[in-house]
């Protein structure tokens, strides 16, 4: 996931992408003839240090390598804190990216 | 039934009440599954909410007036409510239910992202206020070539 996390006037603004085909139910059948090969992320959130700051239940109908642009109140972080964020996908594959405030 | 087991009962659900939202970050896949097969939005809304009564303010959704990929509709929703959830329908999909932020003490409702509409309709927004009541704004849009196929 590519992430970029700016930290400006007690407001944190992030733009993540993430890398996902996120394949829908009717994409699967019509491209390998199967339903069962759907496959999109289902669930995403960041932190920072045990703060959640996003956390958000996805469907089939976000773009293919969807990006999550959201913002957040910097109350108690500052620039160089980590912000952690995982998605979850429908098969169970989850991928964690990482990166500072700045 | 008895004192003790009355008490003991209260003292646990006032224990439940007690959890602040900040730990709480609800995975409405799993908590609320039938949000998410429902092909209308009233039908998305009732599994979600209990209800589809919305008051039509406060909640801004910025889409363009004709998207020329319905693979990739840019979508920003706005709010200076005070929330609980944000939740994205549309109309065209064969399933209503698009994204659902739990929001938590550090949100801020402005967020951004990019969906597949099927072809042109309506996207609509609920917030979720803290007060019980539910908010919501929509945006109607053309879309050029439709975007769940491909």
């Amino acid at each position: 996931m590519k992430i970029k996390a700016k930290l400006k006037k007690g407001v944190v603004e992030v733009k993540a992408m993430a890398k996902h085909e996120m394949m829908t139910y009717d994409i699967a059948e019509k491209k390998t003839g199967s339903r069962d090969n759907a496959n999109f992320i289902t669930h995403i959130d960041a932190k920072v240090g045990d703060k959640t700051v996003l956390d958000a239940s996805t469907s089939q109908f976000l773009s293919k390598n969807p990006i999550f642009k959201f913002k957040f109140k910097a109350d108690g972080f500052k620039k160089g804190d980590e912000l952690v964020m995982t998605w979850v996908d429908l098969k169970g594959n989850t991928k964690t990216s990482k990166s500072k405030l700045k | 039934m008895q004192r003790r087991t009355f008490l003991s009962m209260a003292a646990g659900a006032f224990a439940l009440a007690a959890v602040p939202a900040s730990v709480r970050a609800e995975d409405f896949r799993k908590s609320k599954p039938t949000v998410w097969t429902a092909h209308t939005v009233e039908d998305a809304m009732k599994a979600m909410y209990g209800t589809t009564a919305t008051v039509a303010e406060g909640v801004t959704v910025v889409a363009p007036d004709v998207a020329s990929n319905g693979g990739a509709v840019p979508v920003d929703v706005k709010s200076d409510i005070d929330a609980k959830t944000v939740a994205i329908f549309q109309n065209v999909n064969p399933e209503s239910a698009v994204i659902v932020y739990d929001l938590n003490e550090y949100s801020v409702i402005d967020f951004s992202l990019k969906m597949k509409m099927k072809g042109s309709g309506t996207i609509t927004a609920v917030v979720e206020g803290k007060d019980g009541k539910l908010y919501s704004g929509s945006k109607t849009l053309d879309v050029a070539l439709g975007g769940c196929e491909g």
